[in-house]
C-alpha cells in the first residue's frame, strides 16, 4: 500500500446528471471510492414561486403548485386548497371530496411507480422503469381525461374540484385496481428477491428514529425506522377517517425498509381507492359555495398533508387580500434531504446513487 | 440464485403480453376530450371583458378592443388579441372565466416552432386554430372564483 | 353575468330572514350570503365598488381595510330595493360594529386572538358583521358576546406557565391560540430566550416537541419574524413559536443544535430573506447562487438585473 499514492479527489455529480432525478448537484470528496465528505448544492431549479405568489390570488397560484412537485400534482394542489378552505371555512361537498381523495390516492400510486421505475434503473435494472412507466401511463392517461392534462393538472380549486369525471372515467379506474393489484404481486416477485438488487440495497444508509425525528424526516423516510407517523393517520384531513387502511413501518431504517413501505403504500393506496370507490356518492356538487374572491381572513395558518414523499405544509399569511402575504411551502424533498450528507459518509461511491434514489426527491420541490 | 429466477420468470412472461406501445407519429395520437391544447378564439364572441387577461397567472394574454363598429350595438369588440405562448402555462382559466366562451382550448399540442417569433401568437392565428376544438368547457361564466388581482 | 342578477334578486328578497343569521358558526354559504347581503343590497347595478367591498363581505371575522367599507356602503345609492329604512339599520349598526371593533383592536391588541373565522361566538342580535370582539371587547354598540375560549387555551396556558417558570419569566412577548390556522396555540418569544425556549420545547417531557415541521420567514415590513411550528409526536399537540427580529440588522438564535431540521431551512432563509442566523453551522446561500446580492423574498427587494 506505500507505494501507491492516493490523494483527495473532488468530484462533482454535476446538476446534469441522469440518476440525481433532476438537476442537482453534489460535491463529493472521495479517498479512492469511499466517499469523505459530500456536500449538496441546489437552487438551479429555484423558480421563485413563494415570490410569485405574493402577486397572485389564489386561484392563479394553483398551476404553479403543480409545478413544484410535479411527480405528484395533485397532492400539491390539494395542499394549497386545503389550506386556504381551512382559512376561510370553507365546506367542500362531498362528491367533490371524494374525487379530491380518489385523484390523490391514484396520484400516490402514480408516484411511487415512478419511484420504483427509476430507482431500480439507477441501480442498473432496465425492465422494472418499462414496467412501472406503463403502468403510470394509465393512470397518467386517466388523469388526462379527467382534467385536460398528463402532469400539471390544476384540477382542485378551492371549494372544490373544477369539474366532475366524465361519464364512465370511475369505471376504468374501478377496473385498473384489480389490475394495479396483480402488478404489484408480479413486480414484487420481479425485484424483491433478486440476489443483486438485495446485496446492494440491505443495510445501506441506515439510520435510527432518533435522527429521523432530529432531521424532520417525514413519510416513508421515517416510517422506515419504525415510527408510526402518517399525517393520513395522525392529523386526518380530506375523508381519510372514514377508510380502513395500514399504515406499514419499517424496522431497520435501511434503503431495503423503504424500498418495501412504498411498495406497500401502493398496497394500500389501492385499497383505500377500492374503498372510496364504493361509497362515493352518485351525484353532487364539485364546487362549494366559495365567495366571488377568495380572500382568506387576515392572520396565519399552517397546513400539512401526506404526499408520496412526506409531509407537505403550507404556511399561509394573509392580510385579507386576493393575494397571500406570504406564502410559504413546507416542501417534503427539501428537507429529507437533509439527512444526505450524513448518510453519505463512509459510503462508496455507488452507493450514494442507492441513497439519494431511496430518499426519493423530486428537484421541482426541492427548489420551489 | 431463485430469486433472479423468479424475476426472470416475470420478465419472459411479459414477453408474451400485448403490446402497448403505440407508433406516434405515423398514427396521430388524439387526445382525450378535455385536452388542454393551445387556445382557439372566436373574434365574434369577445366582449372584451378582460377577464382571461386578469387571470392568467403568467399574464400572457394582452388584447385591446375597440368601439363596436356598429352604431346600434353598445359595448366593445376585439381588436388585437395577442397570447404569448412562451410563457402560456396551458392551465386553462382564461376559458374558465370567459362568460363568452370567445376563447376555449383545442386538442392541438404539436406546436414546436422553429423559431420564437413564431411562438407569439396573434389573433387570426388563434381564429384559424379551429380543429380538435374543445366541445365540453364547463365554463364558469363570470368571474366566480379567482376574482379581482 | 345572469347568475350575478339573480343573486342579487334573491338576496334582496332574503335579506330581512338572512341578516339576523350570524355570519360565522355556519359554513361559508352562509357567510357569504349574511356579510354580502348588507353590501350586495346596495350595489346591484356598479362593479367597481362590487369588488372592494365584497371583498370585506367575503372574510369571516378579520379584515385589513377595516374603514374601506363604510364610506363605500354608505355611499352607494339607495336602489329601488325594498326595505329602505332596514338598510339604514342597519349601516348603522355596521358602522357601530366597525367603530367598537377598531377600539377593541387598539385595545386588546397584545393578548387578543387573532384571526377568528368560524368563532363558536353567540348569535348577534345586530344584523352587523361578525364583530371579532376579544375577551373584553369594548364593544357596547355591537353585540357583546365574548368570544369563547378556543379548546386548546388549557394546552397554551400551560405551555407559557412552562416557558415562564424555566426560561424567564418575560421570554414570552405574545401567547395565544391562533384560530384561524386551526386553533394553533402560537407562543412569540423575544430573541434572547428563543435558544433556550427551544431547548425547553424540545426536551421537557411535557412539552416534548422532538418535531420540527417547519421553519418560515416573513417579512412583515415593519418587522421580520420566523415561525417554527413543533409537534409532539406521541401526543399530537402542535406549538408554533415566533420571534421577530429588527428589520434593519436580522439576527436570531440558530435552533439548529436543538433541532437538526432547521439547517436548511434557516439557510434558506438566511438567502431569500437574509436573516442572520447566530449558531449556525453553515450558514450560506443555498437557493441563489453563491454571489447574488441582495434577498430576493424581501418586500424591498429590487433585482439588479431586471431582465432576471
Amino acid at each position: 500500500m506505500g507505494a501507491i499514492r492516493t490523494e483527495e479527489l473532488l468530484l462533482n455529480v454535476g446538476p446534469q446528471h441522469p440518476s440525481t432525478h433532476g438537476v442537482f448537484r453534489i460535491i463529493v470528496k472521495l479517498d479512492g471510492e469511499i466517499i469523505t465528505e459530500a456536500t449538496p448544492v441546489m437552487g438551479y431549479l429555484h423558480r421563485g414561486t413563494e415570490k410569485l405568489a405574493e402577486n397572485l390570488n389564489f386561484t392563479q397560484i394553483i398551476p404553479y403548485t403543480d409545478r413544484m412537485d410535479y411527480v405528484s400534482a395533485m397532492t400539491n394542489n390539494y395542499v394549497l386548497c386545503h389550506a386556504v378552505e381551512k382559512m376561510m371555512g370553507l365546506e367542500v361537498p362531498e362528491r367533490a371530496e371524494f374525487l379530491r381523495l380518489i385523484v390523490m390516492e391514484m396520484q400516490r400510486v402514480a408516484s411511487h411507480l415512478v419511484w420504483w421505475g427509476t430507482y431500480l434503473l439507477d441501480i442498473g435494472a432496465m425492465s422494472p422503469f418499462l414496467f412501472a412507466f406503463r403502468d403510470r401511463e394509465t393512470i397518467v392517461q386517466l388523469f388526462n381525461e379527467l382534467s385536460g392534462a398528463r402532469l400539471t393538472y390544476n384540477y382542485m380549486r378551492v371549494g372544490g374540484v373544477k369539474w366532475d369525471a366524465p361519464p364512465g372515467w370511475l369505471d376504468k379506474v374501478r377496473a385498473f385496481i384489480p389490475y394495479m393489484e396483480k402488478k404489484i404481486e408480479e413486480y414484487d416477485r420481479l425485484v424483491s428477491g433478486n440476489e443483486i438488487f438485495l446485496s446492494r440495497i440491505q443495510g445501506i444508509g441506515r439510520y435510527d428514529a432518533e435522527t429521523a425525528i432530529r432531521y424532520g424526516l417525514s413519510g416513508a423516510n421515517l416510517r422506515c425506522t419504525g415510527v408510526q407517523w402518517d399525517l393520513r393517520r395522525n392529523e386526518p384531513y380530506s375523508l381519510y377517517d372514514r377508510f380502513e387502511f395500514d399504515v406499514p413501518v419499517g424496522k431497520n431504517g435501511d434503503c431495503y425498509d423503504r424500498y418495501l413501505l412504498r411498495l406497500e403504500e401502493i398496497r394500500q393506496s389501492l385499497r383505500i381507492l377500492r374503498q372510496a370507490l364504493e361509497q362515493m356518492p352518485e351525484g353532487g356538487e364539485t364546487m362549494g359555495k366559495v365567495p366571488r374572491a377568495i380572500r382568506p381572513p387576515a392572520g396565519e395558518s399552517y397546513v400539512a398533508i401526506e404526499s408520496p414523499r412526506g409531509e407537505i405544509g403550507c404556511h399561509i399569511v394573509s392580510k385579507g387580500k386576493a393575494e397571500p402575504y406570504r406564502l410559504k411551502f413546507r416542501r417534503p424533498s427539501f428537507v429529507n434531504l437533509q439527512i444526505l450528507p450524513k448518510l453519505l459518509v463512509g459510503e462508496t461511491m455507488t452507493n450514494l446513487i442507492t441513497i439519494l434514489g431511496g430518499i426519493d426527491i423530486v428537484v421541482g420541490e426541492v427548489d420551489a | 440464485m431463485k430469486g433472479m429466477l423468479k424475476g426472470m420468470g416475470v420478465t419472459l412472461k411479459a414477453l408474451t403480453a400485448p403490446k402497448v406501445t403505440t407508433s406516434y407519429p405515423d398514427t396521430p395520437y388524439m387526445m382525450p376530450e378535455r385536452y388542454r391544447g393551445i387556445q382557439h378564439f372566436i373574434p365574434e364572441l369577445c366582449i372584451v371583458c378582460n377577464q382571461c387577461a386578469r387571470i392568467c397567472p403568467t399574464e400572457c394574454i394582452t388584447l385591446t378592443g375597440k368601439p363596436n363598429p356598429d352604431p346600434e350595438k353598445k359595448g366593445k369588440v376585439i381588436d388585437t388579441f395577442d397570447l404569448n405562448f412562451e410563457i402560456c402555462i396551458l392551465c386553462d382559466l382564461c376559458t374558465e372565466v370567459c362568460p363568452t366562451e370567445a376563447i376555449v382550448m383545442t386538442g392541438n399540442f404539436e406546436l414546436a416552432a422553429y423559431s420564437r417569433d413564431e411562438l407569439y401568437k396573434d389573433r387570426e392565428w388563434l381564429t384559424d386554430n379551429n380543429t380538435r376544438v374543445r366541445e365540453d368547457n364547463n365554463n364558469i361564466g363570470a368571474p366566480q372564483k379567482g376574482g379581482a388581482k | 353575468m345572469s347568475e350575478h342578477q339573480e343573486d342579487t334578486k334573491d338576496v334582496t328578497s332574503r335579506e330581512t330572514g338572512e341578516v339576523e343569521k350570524k355570519a360565522e358558526g355556519e359554513a361559508s354559504e352562509a357567510a357569504d350570503k349574511a356579510d354580502g347581503k348588507v353590501i350586495e343590497a346596495d350595489k346591484a347595478d356598479s362593479e367597481a365598488p362590487v369588488d372592494k367591498v365584497q371583498s370585506e363581505a367575503a372574510q369571516v371575522g378579520v379584515k385589513a381595510e377595516g374603514e374601506a367599507p363604510a364610506p363605500a356602503s354608505e355611499g352607494a345609492a339607495s336602489e329601488a330595493t325594498a326595505a329602505e329604512a332596514e338598510r339604514e339599520a342597519k349601516r348603522q349598526a355596521a358602522a357601530e360594529a366597525r367603530a367598537a371593533r377598531a377600539a377593541a383592536k387598539a385595545a386588546a391588541e397584545a393578548g387578543g386572538a387573532e384571526g377568528g373565522a368560524p368563532a363558536p361566538a353567540a348569535p348577534a342580535e345586530r344584523p352587523a358583521r361578525a364583530p371579532r370582539a376579544a375577551a373584553g371587547a369594548a364593544a357596547d354598540a355591537a353585540p357583546a358576546a365574548p368570544k369563547e375560549p378556543s379548546p386548546l387555551q388549557p394546552q397554551l396556558d400551560a405551555a407559557a406557565a412552562l416557558v415562564r417558570e424555566l426560561v424567564d419569566v418575560d421570554a414570552i412577548e405574545e401567547a395565544y391560540v391562533n384560530e384561524l390556522g386551526s386553533h394553533m396555540p402560537t407562543l412569540v418569544i423575544r430573541p434572547p430566550y428563543l435558544r433556550r425556549t427551544a431547548e425547553l420545547f424540545h426536551a421537557h417531557e411535557a412539552l416534548g416537541c422532538s418535531y420540527l415541521r417547519n421553519v418560515s420567514g416573513v417579512d412583515y415590513e415593519t418587522h421580520m419574524e420566523v415561525v417554527y411550528h413543533l409537534v409532539n409526536m406521541a401526543s399530537g399537540q402542535r406549538y408554533a413559536l415566533k420571534a421577530r427580529a429588527d428589520r434593519s440588522d436580522p439576527v436570531l438564535d440558530s435552533v439548529t443544535p436543538v433541532w437538526e431540521t432547521a439547517n436548511w431551512n434557516e439557510r434558506e432563509i438566511y438567502d431569500l430573506l437574509g436573516i442572520h442566523f447566530k449558531g449556525h453551522p453553515d450558514l450560506r446561500r443555498i437557493m441563489m447562487p453563491d454571489d447574488w446580492i441582495g434577498h430576493p423574498l424581501r418586500k424591498d427587494y429590487e433585482p439588479l438585473d431586471p431582465e432576471v
